[in-house]
């Protein structure tokens, strides 16, 4: 398959994925057992019943009196608007909601999928080197164990360690509360003081996964002929591994971390909960508990497009990456 | 069953086992998992202690480790080692119910498509692929609002976003396998669908599936965890994830009440753990891509 | 003048069931500009003793004992990184079975051959480029297509170009591992072709190993017949092909069509080649030798020469 084939069919399925998303989410919602409006106004009056003047008012200004096929056009015009209706809970546009709270999650995914990412490289490499070794087995079993605890749990032990007992970091929030900073480094350490703890967090959940990836990806390069052949040129160790082996290894671990990144998604779900890091995840985590359902099904969406491009700009650097994918295959002798 | 099919179950059966007890990664799993399952079923003769949150002994609350109680106290009293003992009856049977379920699912899906082929497969694969491309577990979540928290909702908010690793593989060795003459030769003679897959296809995948199912019990025991820690579990049962909640939402990390914090968590990881290790010896045996290391 | 001079080689693998006795004191020699051939059946030993002269064997393999000389330097007892610099690929190279993913999939190729050539030599990027362009002209291949990547060759040009990398060095000897088996008939031809040309022009010596011996007796000068892990017949190709006194050699020998005759039945040699970590005493062929004696289960032939550098290891010669 030549390389432009690749992008257009990776596109093409991004684009129906998208949609198939948008039109689930939709009809997610209407799965309910109970009328939304019965959950928006319980709180607010604490009564059982309630005038069903009223109530049939508020269903007509959420368009919920209106046929399905109505709702479902309506709705899809709103999307594509960027109207993601109005919050239960604050009454704010869902869509600013998000607006504030995306940064914050996109600065989480990308440093803690960086760290993870460096950490499972280079121990992947030093335990593929030495196979064997107890430096080996001991980081296997490491890795094993840490895909095998609670992300949560991990994060609270961390905030234990390192917020309660050391006080050495915060121990939730983004930035100090109340403290308006004076200029803008100010406010970058601060913010990035803030961010140590859950980016470590999200770093140490996914490291596991890649690293067993990375280390088997080397053991199978590392049984390759090329590898002979560079050793019968006379090559150094160190010239094989970084200048040989590493690229090849490289690749099957690009398509994983495509893969994986649903899952970071989860993870920093839950660490956004447990430092109370004001991201995506943690909104999502608090429409749940207020039953605010504008605000999730909204931001269930941003999470889900944003899942499905980052698996995309990561399936465009593999294809840029691996010259058999880049290249035209030409078959002349 | 004839005498002689018995004997040929019985002999493949020795043969697994000992294939199975070469692998101390097995043998390890499968130790670490009777424990558990022991103290898990027979928690109620090896404590005393109550565990309804009204009977706790609000004197004792909070209480560290000591002669007492060997893990200390929850947040209204409660024995914690005792707690951990009634949470591993939860814990493991969501964990089992669910991964059951999904491999369920999968299989089915997996079959179907597998088998089939034309637009069956593609319309389940094309389910197969979105399914996966969204973030797991903001969809449990949004599913668990959605219908409501209660022991069977977990079970199928779990299975019904986890099918998806066993449909592709099974449907991966359906369709190598159809590929053998005596699938040809079976719908040559003219067996019915039903009964090619039942009698030739299933027997041959199933080794595949319970090796997936036996490592899905730990995703799912920690998939249960994140969702009861998160609020969405049953709030009448106890299990590890639930224990965490409480230990959360009472301030435990804050006040560095560790014995709350740490103890559920080992648990829940050594079960993981034990689940890993056993799936991990099962995929070495009936895997047939797997190379030694 | 003698290139190389093995004597006695000795190499053991060693295995959970045992220690593998691969090559079993080995001798042969090779003059500058002779093309040797070492044949013989799969697994009888010829991968493993090219392994054990460039020390490339995997980590379970062990040479035990013997020589290994090559133009006056000890190639058993010298230092790995000696070994590294100056030897591998500089005065030694091989060209592998085009088959193999022997190219790195990743890199083009002229980084593969310039990576090759900056290794032993200190000269500059475009300095190697241009080596690379006129090793490619050597060999038949378009000096453009030098930067791209192996995936996008065909089977005939990957061969060629694993060819120009073992002469970007400018070695001295080529050891040739099975180089035209995985090809078709008629490019099996052509690179045999080149490969004769290239001998001539560049005064090339060569080790040609292969289990074809329609492709040695293509190429070679001088043939050397393995089984078991030893030697059992070496000479003049000539001479050999001719008149092949060993009993495996024989029965190798005479089971080839001949255009001119029209013979229609084979005798194959009966039996299988035997088990390595216990070989069988005497002389490891004596099970499948339909001449064998009773003092061929008992001792191991010595080699002796028949005249005219034609030597064998077997007792039926020995009287």
């Amino acid at each position: 398959m030549s390389a432009s084939n690749y992008f257009n069919k990776r596109i093409i399925l991004v684009i129906t994925t998208i949609f198939a998303v948008i039109v689930i989410n939709f009809f997610l919602f209407r799965i309910m057992p109970s009328n939304p409006v019965d959950i928006l106004i319980s709180p607010l009056q604490g009564q059982e019943k309630m005038d069903p003047k009223i109530k049939e008012a508020l269903m007509h200004e959420l368009g919920l009196d209106r046929p399905l096929y109505i709702q479902f056009i309506i709705y899809l015009k709103n999307v594509f608007t960027l109207n993601l209706g109005t919050s239960f809970l604050s009454h704010r546009p869902v869509a600013t909601i998000i607006k504030e709270r995306l940064v914050n999650t996109l600065v989480l995914m990308i440093s803690g999928n960086i760290l993870s990412i460096l950490l499972a490289v280079s121990l992947g490499v030093i335990a593929a080197w030495k196979r064997g070794s107890k430096t080996d087995v001991g980081s296997l079993i490491s890795a094993l164990t840490m895909t095998s605890m609670p992300m949560f749990w991990v994060g609270g032990i961390i905030l234990l360690i390192f917020s309660v007992r050391l006080d050495l970091f915060p121990m939730y929030g983004t930035t100090k509360i109340g403290y308006s900073h004076p200029n803008l480094i100010s406010f970058l350490s601060d913010y990035l003081h803030h961010l140590t703890l859950p980016m470590i967090t999200m770093a140490l959940v996914s490291f596991g996964g890649l690293f067993l990836i990375m280390r088997n990806a080397l053991l199978d390069v590392f049984s390759e002929d090329y590898i002979f052949t560079a050793q019968a040129i006379g090559l150094s160790e160190r010239t094989i591994l970084f200048k040989n082996a590493l690229q090849n290894a490289l690749l099957p671990l690009i398509t994983v971390i495509a893969i994986r990144i649903g899952f970071m998604m989860s993870g920093a779900l839950l660490t956004e909960t447990v430092f109370s890091w004001p991201g995506l995840g943690y909104t999502i985590y608090q429409a749940v508990e207020f039953r605010d359902y504008p605000v999730l099904q909204g931001a269930f969406l941003i999470i889900t497009i944003l899942v499905i491009l980052s698996n995309f700009l990561a399936e465009i650097i593999y294809g840029l990456a691996d010259p058999r994918v880049r290249t035209q295959s030409n078959e002349s002798a | 069953m004839s005498s002689s099919r018995l004997t040929i179950f019985r002999r493949r059966l020795t043969k697994f086992v000992g294939q199975f007890l070469e692998s101390k990664l097995g043998i390890f799993g499968v130790l670490i998992l009777i424990i558990f399952l022991f103290t898990s079923i027979f928690a109620n003769y090896l404590s005393d202690y109550p565990t309804k949150a009204t009977q706790g002994n609000l004197k004792d609350r909070f209480s560290p480790p000591n002669n007492k109680y060997l893990l200390g106290t929850d947040d209204v009293g409660r024995d914690i080692l005792t707690l951990l003992m009634y949470g591993g009856r939860i814990s493991l049977l969501i964990g089992f119910l669910a991964a059951f379920t999904s491999g369920g699912i999968g299989t089915i899906i997996g079959l179907t498509a597998g088998y089939f082929g034309g637009w069956k497969e593609d319309v389940l694969m094309r389910i197969t692929d979105i399914v996966l491309v969204i973030p797991r577990l903001p969809l449990m979540l949004v599913l668990s609002a959605i219908l409501g928290t209660s022991f069977w909702n977990i079970i199928f908010v779990i299975s019904v976003t986890t099918w998806t690793g066993t449909a592709r593989i099974v449907r991966a060795q359906v369709l190598s396998l159809k590929e053998r003459a005596f699938i040809e030769s079976s719908k040559a003679i003219g067996a019915s669908d039903l009964r090619i897959i039942g009698v030739h296809l299933l027997p041959n995948v199933f080794p595949l599936i319970l090796a997936q199912m036996v490592l899905g019990i730990g995703g799912a025991i920690l998939q249960e965890s994140s969702l009861s820690f998160l609020g969405l579990g049953d709030p009448l049962s106890i299990s590890w994830g639930m224990i965490l909640h409480w230990a959360f939402s009472a301030g435990a990390l804050s006040s560095n009440y560790w014995w709350f914090i740490i103890p559920p968590g080992i648990c829940i990881t050594l079960v993981a753990l034990g689940f890993t290790f056993v799936g991990y010896a099962l995929d070495q045996i009936v895997n047939p891509r797997i190379r030694s290391r | 003048m003698t290139l190389l001079n093995i004597e006695n080689l000795t190499t053991h693998y060693e295995t959970r069931g045992g220690s593998v006795k691969a090559v079993d004191d080995v001798s042969l020699t090779l003059e500058k500009g002779d093309a040797l051939g070492l044949a013989g059946e799969s697994g009888c030993g010829k991968t493993t003793t090219m392994l054990s002269l460039m020390r490339l064997l995997p980590s379970n393999g062990k040479i035990i004992g013997g020589k290994i000389e090559f133009d006056g330097i000890d190639l058993i007892s010298i230092e790995e990184e000696e070994l590294r610099q100056s030897i591998r690929w500089k005065r030694m190279s091989m060209v592998f079975q085009g088959a193999m993913n022997a190219l790195n999939p990743v890199v083009n190729v002229r980084d593969q051959i310039t990576q090759a050539i900056r290794n032993h030599e200190d000269v500059k990027k475009e300095a190697a480029w241009e080596r690379v362009g006129e090793l490619f002209q050597l060999v038949g291949i378009d000096p453009k297509r030098a930067v791209d990547y192996p995936h996008e060759f065909s089977g005939g040009m990957k061969q060629r170009a694993i060819i120009a990398m073992a002469l970007a060095c400018n070695p001295d000897i080529i050891i040739a591992d099975e180089p035209v088996t995985a090809l078709d008939v008629i490019v099996q031809a052509q690179i045999l072709e080149l490969t004769r040309e290239l001998r001539e022009r560049l005064s090339l010596s060569m080790i040609l190993i292969t289990h074809d011996l329609s492709v040695i007796a293509d190429t070679c000068t001088k043939v050397a017949i393995m089984y078991a892990g030893k030697i059992v017949e070496q000479g003049d190709i000539i001479e050999i092909f001719k008149n092949p006194e060993h009993p495996y050699s024989q029965g190798l020998l005479t089971n080839y069509p001949s255009i001119k005759t029209k013979r229609m039945t084979f005798t194959p040699i009966s039996g299988r080649p035997p088990d390595l970590i216990n070989p069988p005493p005497g002389c490891r062929f004596h099970p499948r030798c339909s001449y064998a004696t009773e003092i061929c289960s008992q001792e191991v032939p010595v080699t002796i020469d028949l005249g005219g550098g034609h030597y064998i290891a077997c007792h039926l010669k020995t009287n």
